[in-house]
């Protein structure tokens, strides 16, 4: 079990590798199944109010973006987001009152989140994108922390929970930063089977360490493929099946960002968030587009339209590189 | 013939860090107008350069003009070398393996401290918050030479930046030894729409190296927050060129989105 520990004024998510080793034995199956289900049943059915969270990879690029709406929808509350990238999703799901804390990263697209930070409406930290990505390392490769040689000298030590000790093999001084279980981890893929086996074409934050070191893995893909496909071609496989909990089928699940070699980023739509600053531009944004839509089909329908898909489609030219 | 050429503060800023780059060397490439350098430097003077993302894209070269909001999407991770991740680009500059990183910054001090976390009020409770570090800190820590890049606006040269966000030398000489960060690196260049600053070899403070043609270089240091060392002998940087300027507006940027700025003026 995860906890929350205290250091100062800095709080951070730890758990024991064992504990998490005992997760892994316990509740993650190593026998396929079907785990197809609908956003909104994946959300409720694994996220509860209080989890840590991570994605893979921004709103900008390839970002769970369907997944962050529904949890917008259900109303999450003091979520703690692990966030590589803090692009929109996180001042979407501050400013739905979703997030409590946010471990940073990089925060980015600031109006409204940097407001909202400077209000001490939301706590954050510093780990820095590398420290994360190590932190998220350590929680995939069952260690308590691993080493490094950054953060030191900054004052990002101050506002995070790394440590500095003296290195035995050089005598110097290393940075170590803390493994990070966290409790749900959402990954917006190309192409998934039923039983989770999951493809991410391009290049990736933490996909595969996230998906191993979180308790609970929701994938959502743009299309669904049989489980042989994966027999066929392994070095393609990003995520295997045991590490899944939840597969969700959400074409255009990355919109209002892009999925690379499938559909361009929608700047208009990207603007309309970048434009809000105040709390009633924030609500309308998400009475429009979240509260007012039943779900991820109902928001292209309503908000996006097939008009605009075809020609987000049209606009993915760059294939070479991509399958 | 004499001739004046205008140009953006931005367009200056970004011409001037493409003439540092070196051929056959790697880039640890930071977000925002240092991807803008590197795609003019790649296509003008270091065709070898290896470019390097944080999020993975070893030897990126992007799809002209430039797409905002496409990071790590097709257009600027094009005819990369290898795709890969967060951890294993990292791991490329930890190791040794880049020679030069480009970053931003909001503040920077005298020893070439990065700030680009907040401004005023305290980190709890700050009143302007930015971005903080992104993989900042690492590209600061790792790379061999570190090049910021930075709007020369008096405010921004501070005596001693708010929050340390990715170390330049610290507190001086031997600073960054002694913080357990790898030897022999850190800051190299400070390039401002105005001046190209270095960093003194013993003192490690920052230098004025050369100021933009028709400058001079009081002109440059009177309104910093902080009094820089000044080189026996200042150079002159000429303006942007015909072929920068070419590439800048006609290829890489033709909506000037991101070359716009402060109109300016030199002798070319």
């Amino acid at each position: 079990m995860s906890v929350i520990r205290r250091e100062g004024p800095v709080e951070y998510r730890f758990e024991h590798p064992d504990d998490f080793r005992a997760h892994v034995r316990d509740r993650k199956s190593r026998m396929p199944s079907d785990k197809i289900c609908r956003a909104g049943e994946a959300v409720s059915g694994f996220l509860k109010d209080g989890d840590y969270i991570v994605y893979d990879f921004s709103s900008l690029t390839r970002g769970p973006q369907a997944l962050i709406r529904e949890v917008i929808r259900q109303g999450k509350k003091d979520l703690w987001i692990g966030a590589e990238f803090t692009l929109h999703e996180s001042a979407l799901l501050t400013g739905a009152g979703c997030a409590s804390r946010i471990d940073v990263g990089f925060l980015g697209y600031g109006n409204y989140i940097g407001q909202a930070v400077c209000d001490g409406r939301v706590k954050v930290y510093e780990w820095t994108n590398g420290g994360l990505a190590l932190r998220i390392l350590a929680g995939a490769r069952g260690v308590p922390f691993l080493p490094t040689r950054d953060l030191l000298g900054s004052d990002n030590l101050a506002v995070s929970a790394a440590k500095v000790i003296e290195d035995p093999y050089t005598g110097l001084p290393v940075c170590l930063v803390p493994a990070l279980n966290p409790d749900v981890a959402f990954i917006h893929v190309h192409q998934a089977d039923p039983h989770g086996n999951a493809r991410i074409f391009g290049t990736n934050l933490f996909a595969l360490e996230a998906a191993m070191a979180s308790h609970r893995v929701i994938v959502s893909a743009e299309e669904i493929i049989e489980p042989d496909e994966f027999r066929k071609d392994p070095m393609r496989t990003t995520i295997p099946y045991f590490l899944v909990d939840a597969v969700v089928h959400a074409p255009f699940g990355a919109y209002p960002g892009a999925m690379p070699a499938r559909y361009e980023i929608d700047l208009e739509h990207v603007d309309l968030l970048n434009g809000i600053r105040t709390d009633e531009q924030m609500k309308k944004y998400l009475d429009e587009n979240i509260y007012g839509v039943a779900d991820h089909d109902d928001f292209l329908d309503k908000r996006v339209g097939a008009a605009r898909m075809r020609e987000l489609r049209r606009r993915a030219t760059i294939i070479e590189g991509y399958r | 013939m004499t001739r004046t050429v205008e140009f953006t503060d931005t367009e200056f800023m970004i011409a001037q860090g493409a003439r540092l780059m070196e051929d056959g060397k790697s880039i640890f490439v930071g977000w925002g107008i240092p991807q803008i350098v590197a795609i003019l430097a790649q296509k003008l003077y270091v065709p070898n350069v290896v470019q390097l993302f944080e999020f993975g894209a070893v030897g990126p070269q992007s799809v002209l003009p430039f797409v905002r909001g496409t990071m790590g999407g097709p257009q600027n991770t094009y005819r990369s070398l290898q795709w890969l991740n967060m951890n294993w680009a990292f791991a490329y500059s930890a190791s040794g393996y880049m020679d030069y990183g480009m970053l931003g910054a909001l503040q920077v001090d005298p020893y070439g401290n990065i700030n680009s976390t907040y401004l005023g009020g305290t980190f709890e409770k700050p009143e302007r918050r930015f971005a903080g570090s992104g993989g900042g800190n690492q590209v600061a820590s790792h790379c061999w030479r570190t090049i910021v890049i930075i709007k020369h606006e008096g405010r921004r040269f501070v005596p001693k930046v708010e929050f340390i966000t990715s170390p330049g030398y610290l507190t001086g000489p031997g600073a960054r030894e002694k913080a357990g960060l790898p030897r022999d690196t850190g800051p190299y260049r400070v390039v401002t729409s105005k001046a190209l600053f270095g960093f003194d070899e013993e003192t490690r403070e920052m230098t004025l190296l050369s100021v933009l043609r028709g400058m001079k270089p009081e002109d440059v240091v009177k309104d910093m927050a902080f009094r820089p060392r000044i080189a026996e002998s200042v150079a002159e940087i000429p303006p942007p060129t015909d072929d920068e300027l070419r590439l800048l507006r006609n290829e890489i940027d033709p909506s000037r989105i991101i070359i716009r700025g402060e109109r300016m003026t030199a002798t070319a």
